[in-house]
């Protein structure tokens, strides 16, 4: 493929969708778009062969500007309609879109057995640290000691590492990185669409409506210069002293592993079955 | 290292690379502060301008931290659709300067408001 001009993107926004977009000026899901569709273009990808699947949320918006088959589901359930999809049409290129509340509280069962199963979906989980869209509630994410709307003394919960958590489920892909660090998501979003098995791509991003306000930490621009100065490749990440890593976030690809794939295992099943079944007649 | 020296000097044209689409563009302010160069500038209203085009090296960085579409760096960047266009066709941003009242402050967020 040769390299594509960046202006791809106005090919495969929806026309008769308005904009501008519905996000809050500076939101990070823009850029997020943006780079979601250089990927699947980067990818060779037709547009009748993906799917965009959402769940509810800021995030649950995103699948609504692009000119794909797409699915706007309820709370949390984005992974179980993907399902359905692929396991229908196993030809489809099914791409989920949630948010960290939507992925990791209200879907965080389906994230977890998703990832277990190792159906061939990208989940890409956008996370904000907060409930966004419906005020600035804290969500599992939340670290330790920031306010919230819910939590107007400082959150008193640990929060969840998303990317851990994928790992630990037995995703066979798992990436990290930010809105800031936009080539290099370009480059993760690619990697995970053309991964056989579930990727998870984890998308740090800034809530300076809610979350920065709430927080004191500036504008979007404010909070994407401390993705900047906190993101840390994580090859040198890994290298860094176990006392001086909390101070970095850990970016690029976590986990790349070749695990049996659900829909290659149940077709064999299926092929299986149906010679048992020919034999006993 | 010669990495950095490697790199292309930036095109001295004089020309203006990057297009704008003000009737998108909600005045965020990703392009003007993470423009690698400094080229890009706000003006009154808050709206993004190439005010030192000589610096830029058409990186393409604003495009891509733009999160609302509203800027496009070099000659292939969106053509407009036209009225009625099929499913499928291009979406562009109107180039006409459907600007919003000026920001109190000279456009300047404090992030906080």
């Amino acid at each position: 493929m040769p390299p594509v001009h960046r202006s791809v993107v106005y090919d495969w926004l929806r026309h008769d969708k308005k904009f501008p977009h519905v996000w809050c000026p500076g939101c990070g899901l823009g850029i997020l778009l943006g780079s979601l569709l250089r990927a699947l273009v980067e990818s060779g990808l037709d547009k009748n062969q993906v799917v965009l699947v959402s769940g509810i949320g800021c995030s649950g918006r995103l699948p609504v500007y692009v000119d794909v088959g797409s699915v706007h589901t309820t709370h949390g359930r984005a992974l179980t309609f993907a399902t359905g999809i692929k396991l229908a049409k196993p030809e489809l290129k099914v791409i989920t879109v949630m948010g960290d509340g939507d992925a990791t509280a209200i879907g965080g069962n389906h994230l977890i057995h998703a990832a277990r199963r190792n159906l061939d979906i990208t989940a890409i989980i956008v996370n904000n640290q907060t409930y966004g869209m419906t005020g600035g509630q804290y969500s599992p994410t939340t670290p330790l000691g920031a306010k919230a709307t819910t939590a107007p003394y400082g959150h008193i919960e640990p929060s969840f590492d998303i990317s851990a958590l994928s790992a630990t489920a037995g995703a066979a892909f798992v990436a990290r990185s930010t809105v800031y660090h936009v080539t290099q998501l370009d480059q993760l979003l690619g990697q995970a669409i053309a991964k056989p098995g579930f990727g998870v791509v984890e998308v740090l991003s800034p809530c300076h409506t809610n979350f920065g306000r709430q927080n004191r930490l500036g504008s979007q621009v404010d909070m994407m210069k401390e993705f900047k100065r906190k993101g840390m490749r994580v090859e040198r990440w890994r290298e860094l002293p176990e006392g001086r890593r909390a101070e970095s976030i850990p970016l690029g690809v976590l986990v790349d592993r070749d695990l049996p794939v659900f829909g290659q295992s149940y077709d064999r099943i299926c092929d299986a079955a149906s010679r048992r079944g020919e034999a006993g007649k | 290292m010669s990495g950095k020296a490697a790199r292309p000097k930036p095109a001295q044209t004089g020309e203006s690379k990057v297009s704008f689409f003000p009737a998108w563009c909600k005045r965020c302010g990703n392009c003007v502060a993470f423009c690698p160069r400094g080229a890009l500038k706000r003006d009154q209203w808050g709206y993004p301008v190439l005010a030192d085009p000589d610096r830029c090296t058409s990186c393409g960085l604003c495009e891509m931290l733009c999160p609302d579409f509203a800027l496009s760096v070099g000659e292939a960047g969106p053509k407009p659709a036209g009225a009625g266009a099929p499913r499928g066709s291009r979406v562009a941003p109107t180039t006409s300067p459907e600007r919003l009242a000026p920001e109190p402050n000279g456009g300047e967020e404090d992030g906080n408001g």
